[in-house]
């Protein structure tokens, strides 16, 4: 036997042990407060049936009593009276200073007279349980004083689980060979004892199907390998970390939520599993004909042509601009950035509001320029062209100057005597464009477009503060749509989710196409 | 992109054009000047960017206006929207110039893997990940207090500021950092005097992005806070702005110092911003 | 990794000394001087009980409900806070708010008009006390229209006078149904029936069909919103608009206007009936101290703090003993408490949430003549039903 061996098979086991500590002990967790729950509602259920014979309950209870009928107050009919029948006498129950306790009988007797019998935990997190029980003169009401002792923690059996455990997985790795992966399989399986006690056969089946895979691992050395490897890039992994970490709990988790809901119904704080159902819904476009706005396809059609238009015109002018920007005999370059650059730096939801306003009506900006120019007025949001012109022109306006610094970029790394030589060889203007612009600026604007488009196709304040999906909703982009599906169709999150699942999977494949195109990948260089 | 300078008046013509379209481009942001500065609650009907009648008195009631504990708004508005950006600045260039740093000079398992997912992570659209969102940061009792804000909005850069500065730093000639482990440097002093250095200026623009994806964002901003006194500027310009009832002298007046900020960081960084975005795929 | 746990440490830390925990919170999305009044009261509730505070928190009047409606269930709510009747329907199904009708005697329901509190009664139980009562009405400028049209014959006929002179006789956001439910109500139509949306009804195609001619004669502009609503009142290039209470503080100082009440529908000789909103101060279910905060629902709500908001913030009130010496008969509130007469309540059903959207698409489509009132509607009404029809499948 050598050292190492018994080191290496405690290292498995406590690392996979700890695993599964962290699963039993939660479903122990679990497991208590359910217990506590459940003599809680025991307690109040036998109190109430006492209250219902006349007795008094021996447990401690915060409240007690036989609740009559309501009656309804002659002005306001819903406003209504109860009275508290206790073996002590009776009260009115309620009024401007009646006590806390005394609405808790109130509201139960309510329940009572929509729900019948009822035993349940009170909801104002105070872990008190409520029972009422018919009686001829109405329900008897009892509440639970306070939350139910815990079961202590078993400790001495925890001690006796980890050192067998401890021993288990020793004597596998003193036997050496074959033992030492059924020696950390058998010290896992112990787990299974306290999960069946905790969590039920499943648990305990999960721990086994664990246990196996972990002594798997250990006997053919897979553990080792993949210690090894982290052990090799500890310096990579490291610097990788932090980002990582913070993005598996902030963006990876909610992410994943996300696309949870989508197989989820959402209706009055309640979630329901329906499957497919949103996404059947969504892609056959609820009943709405193609040509409805309310219609998947017709919003992602509008989408397509709002990203395409965007992302084409964001690339025209940016690039148009970076061409004149650069020409070494312009004046006051400089100055004609910074002023070129000024949309950017306005945040886009002032943006959006000022060209709202400057679309808006007969009497927004625009109009009057028009008027002023001799042209008719134009209505912009009671067509679908214009509203969408509109938008197109906001967005444009916002998202060029991103384009231009990446074209100016790309540029500047035309190294300069390529272009003299071209042009003491007598290419034409045309010629050096396509021949050195062209391939200088390709492989900056691919992965730019990618990422516009991206921005693009997700912009939600524009859509959503210039034509806000007007005129009936036919300006509506995915994003916006799922935005109503949340809020103004009656919080259907999980249509919302689903439409999000759907935006995402579209992006993925744009991403996957696009990287091909463009060759953008890292991976291709030497 | 003539190397010789070309005839006069097309010289001429096309400074005149750029004039014409640098006016066009800067008109939505005159007018906001002139609402801003322009008396009266409402958008005026006239298009004409310079105001009939100048006053201050947005700028004087928007800084004025008090909060419920009698604090000045405006200033606390302020200081909540600084510190969150700065935070998200902060927090986010330190995560992703090492992240990036990982990615771009190691070769580990896994590396592919985290690259993808830096990139496929931002095709959820974000207003869809609140929901998540604020049972998580419920989960962390982390709800209204700035510094959740600052975690979502981090996390929300790194995915572009990873990209951008792995793209940088991919563009830093590789003799320079053979030559370090020569002279015996390890990983992290390479990182520290000599990519860091080196990298100023994709550190910059990433940093510019940070800050404003948290200067400018307000729905997460208005579903978190709870607490008036920690509102960032976003969510009280938007309210000023309602559906009912609209100050749009305030608002533009609260645009214009909203934005001074930003455009101020632009200005300073501007001469990074060129390359510093595209390094990485220009010179690879 | 270290320093992301200790970021995670030092949030956790900031997190904790949040808000004091004896306090009764109360949210509230007022505004100017509303905002001024609700704070008054406050700052005399916290000198008389020192030992629990009100704390007022603003919110953004934008989102306010969805905020509530998401922080209330995980117990990030405030323990009262002041919204209108529309969202008990949602709220009561979702258990964010608390009955309070245990609290409310009848000496106390006395304080208010029997309507405004029946309004924020839903399934035989009273969930809020009643602030205030708002309703669109006619604002009126008085250098351009000297005497309001009494029905709605006079105002199209004072139009084209106007229109010469480049001016719309009247302005409102044509196609949002809160600002058109006075001609719905006027036609004799109505939105919702109990839980029921209707949509396409006779009534309410004749309603869009005089919204399109009110466009289509110039009488109104085609594309107002409320903001460009407030800017063509301002400049006099609308000589009358319908809006509400917080129209005033969008009225330059100078500009000579009345208010009074909506004319009556020639067609129906019915009045044309806005809604009426009540804003209640409603108790959230999580409340930590009820008792405590029941105390302050009735303290804001009794007969001299309404005095006080009537006064300072020019709120109609509904406790008619507010109504004293100049009160009872300032100009302004005594015209929005002349239109209460011909109002009609709020729907109150979680259905009428995704009545709004489509409605307001109809109804652009109406004015601007992309589609006959009939069709518009109807189409409407389909789509409302779709959105209903998954909702009700559980």
């Amino acid at each position: 036997m050598r050292a190492g061996d018994l080191r290496r098979a405690l290292r498995d086991a406590l690392l996979v042990g700890a695993l599964l500590w962290i699963a039993v002990t939660a479903a122990f967790v679990r497991d208590r407060n359910k217990d506590a729950t459940q003599r809680a509602l025991r307690h109040a259920q036998a109190a109430a049936e006492l209250v219902a014979i006349g007795d008094t309950p021996p447990t401690p209870t915060a409240a007690a009593a036989i609740v009559g009928a309501p009656v309804a107050s002659k002005e306001h009919g819903f406003l209504r009276r109860r009275v508290a029948h206790t073996p002590t006498g009776e009260r009115a129950l309620g009024g401007p200073t009646a006590p806390a306790v005394d609405k808790l009988l109130y509201d139960a007797a309510g329940r009572y007279d929509k729900d019948g019998p009822f035993v349940a935990m009170l909801t104002d997190g105070s872990e008190r349980a409520v029972a009422a029980v018919a009686t001829a003169r109405g329900p008897a009401i009892a509440i639970t004083a306070g939350p139910e002792p815990r079961a202590p923690v078993p400790w001495l059996a925890v001690l006796g689980h980890l050192g067998l455990m401890l021993v288990l997985v020793g004597v596998g790795a003193v036997l050496g060979g074959r033992a030492r992966g059924v020696g950390v399989a058998l010290g896992l399986a112990t787990w299974a004892f306290p999960a069946y006690f905790a969590g039920g056969p499943g648990l305990a089946l999960a721990m086994l199907a664990v246990a196996a895979a972990a002594g798997w691992a250990h006997a053919t050395g897979a553990t080792d390998r993949a210690i090894a490897s982290v052990r090799a890039h500890k310096v990579a992994l490291s610097f990788l970390a932090p980002a990582g970490v913070a993005m598996i709990v902030l963006v990876v988790v909610p992410f994943a939520v996300g696309l949870a809901l989508g197989f989820y119904d959402h209706h009055h704080g309640r979630w329901t599993f329906v499957g497919l159902a949103n996404f059947k819904r969504i892609l056959t476009g609820d009943g709405h004909a193609l040509s409805d706005p309310l219609n998947f396809w017709f919003i992602l059609g509008v989408t397509l042509a709002w990203t395409f238009v965007n992302v084409m015109l964001h690339v025209l002018f940016g690039t148009l601009f970076a061409l004149i920007l650069r020409q070494p005999w312009l004046k006051a370059r400089g100055l004609w950035r910074v002023l070129l650059i000024v949309p950017w730096a306005v945040p886009n939801y002032i943006t959006a509001l000022i060209w709202k306003g400057m679309f808006a009506g007969e009497y927004g900006a625009v109009n009057s320029i028009l008027s002023g120019l001799g042209l008719d007025r134009v209505s912009w949001f009671s067509s679908w062209a214009t509203a969408f012109s509109a938008n197109v022109a906001t967005n444009t306006w916002l998202g060029f100057p991103f384009m231009m610094v990446v074209a100016l970029g790309a540029l500047e790394s035309i190294p300069k005597e390529l272009e003299e030589a071209a042009e003491v060889d007598g290419a034409s203007s045309w010629q050096r464009f396509k021949e050195i612009t062209l391939p200088h600026l390709k492989p900056a604007l691919g992965p730019a477009i990618v990422l516009g488009s991206i921005w693009t196709f997700n912009m939600f304040n524009v859509i959503a503060l210039v034509s806000g999906g007007k005129p009936g909703g036919s300006t509506d982009i995915l994003v916006t749509d799922a935005y109503r599906w949340a809020f103004e169709r009656g919080e259907q999150y999980g249509m919302a989710a689903a439409l999000g699942t759907i935006i995402f999977l579209l992006l993925l494949g744009w991403t996957l196409i696009g990287r091909g195109l463009t060759k953008g990948d890292e991976e291709a260089r030497p | 992109m003539s190397v010789r300078r070309p005839k006069l008046p097309i010289v001429v013509g096309v400074h005149a054009l750029l004039a014409i379209a640098t006016m066009a481009v800067l008109y939505p942001v005159m007018l906001v000047v002139k609402k801003a500065f322009e008396p009266g609650r409402q958008f005026a009907l006239s298009p004409s960017p310079i105001p009939k009648r100048v006053t201050l008195e947005h700028f004087r009631a928007l800084l004025s206006a008090r909060g419920s504990h009698g604090e000045l708004a405006f200033l606390q508005h302020t200081i909540s929207s600084l510190a969150v950006a700065i935070a998200t600045t902060v927090v986010g260039i330190a995560l992703s110039c090492t992240a990036a740093y990982a990615l771009s000079r190691f070769r580990f398992p896994g590396r592919k893997a985290a690259l993808t997912s830096f990139l496929v992570v931002q095709m959820f659209p974000a207003s869809l990940l609140m929901i998540p969102l604020y049972v998580l940061l419920h989960e962390l009792g982390l709800l209204n207090s700035l510094s959740g804000l600052v975690l979502v909005y981090s996390t929300t850069a790194i995915p572009f500021c990873v990209w951008t500065l792995k793209g940088y730093f991919d563009s830093l000639p590789r003799e320079l950092f053979e030559a370090a482990r020569v002279d015996g440097a390890g990983p992290i002093r390479i990182f520290w005097t000599i990519v860091l250095p080196l990298a100023r200026p994709g550190i910059a623009v990433t940093a510019l992005f940070s800050f404003m994806t948290a200067w400018n964002e307000f729905i997460l901003a208005s579903t978190f806070l709870t607490d008036e006194g920690k509102y960032t500027l976003p969510v009280m310009l938007k309210s000023s702005v309602g559906q009912f009832s609209a100050d749009w002298g305030q608002f533009a007046a609260g645009a214009l110092l909203t934005s001074l900020p930003v455009m101020a960081l632009f200005y300073v960084v501007q001469k990074y911003l060129v390359g510093g975005l595209t390094a990485g795929a220009v010179k690879g | 990794m270290i320093r992301g746990l200790a970021i995670a440490a030092l949030c956790a830390a900031a997190a904790a000394c949040g808000r004091s925990d004896a306090a009764v919170t109360v949210w509230h999305a007022y505004d100017k001087d509303e905002r001024v009044a609700i704070e008054a009261l406050a700052a005399d509730w916290n000198a008389a009980n020192p030992e629990r505070k009100v704390e007022l928190v603003a919110m953004p009047y934008d989102g306010f409900g969805d905020k509530l409606g998401s922080a209330i269930p995980n117990g990030n709510g405030p323990d009262l806070f002041l919204y209108s009747q529309d969202r008990l329907g949602d709220w009561t199904a979702a258990g964010v708010l608390e009955p309070i009708e245990f609290w409310i005697d009848d000496a106390t329901a006395a304080r208010y008009t029997p309507e405004a509190l029946a309004s924020l009664a839903y399934h035989d139980a009273l969930w809020g006390l009643p602030v205030a009562v708002k309703s669109l009405a006619l604002y009126v400028r008085t250098d351009l229209v000297p005497t309001p049209p009494r029905t709605t014959d006079e105002l199209l006929a004072m139009a084209p006078a106007l229109t010469a002179r480049g001016v719309f006789a009247l302005a409102y956001p044509v196609d949002d149904l809160y600002a058109h439910a006075p001609w719905l109500h006027g036609f004799g139509g109505r939105a919702m029936d109990g839980d029921t949306p209707t949509i396409a009804t006779a009534e309410a195609v004749a309603a869009a069909g005089f919204a399109r001619e009110l466009v289509q004669r110039k009488v109104v502009p085609a594309e107002a919103d409320a903001a460009l609503t407030a800017t063509l009142f301002a400049e006099g290039k609308a000589a009358m608009a319908i809006s509400g209470p917080w129209f005033i503080a969008d009225i330059p100082a100078g500009v000579p206007y009345t208010i009074t009440t909506l004319p009556t529908v020639s067609a129906t000789g019915l009045a044309a009936a806005p809604y009426l909103g009540t804003e209640g101060i409603l108790m959230s279910a999580r409340a930590r101290d009820k008792d405590a905060a029941i105390a302050v629902a009735l303290a804001f709500t009794s007969d001299a703090a309404a005095a006080l908001r009537a006064e300072r913030a020019g709120q109609v009130v509904p406790n008619p003993a507010a109504y004293r010496g100049a009160l009872a008969d300032a100009p302004r509130l005594a015209a929005f408490r002349r239109q209460l007469a011909h109002t009609v309540p709020m729907p109150v059903s979680p259905a009428m949430r995704a009545v709004w959207t489509p409605y307001k698409n109809a109804l652009g489509q109406v004015v601007s003549g992309a589609a006959s009132p009939a069709a518009a509607l109807e189409k409407a009404a389909t789509d409302i039903a779709n959105y209903a029809r998954t909702e009700g499948a559980r």
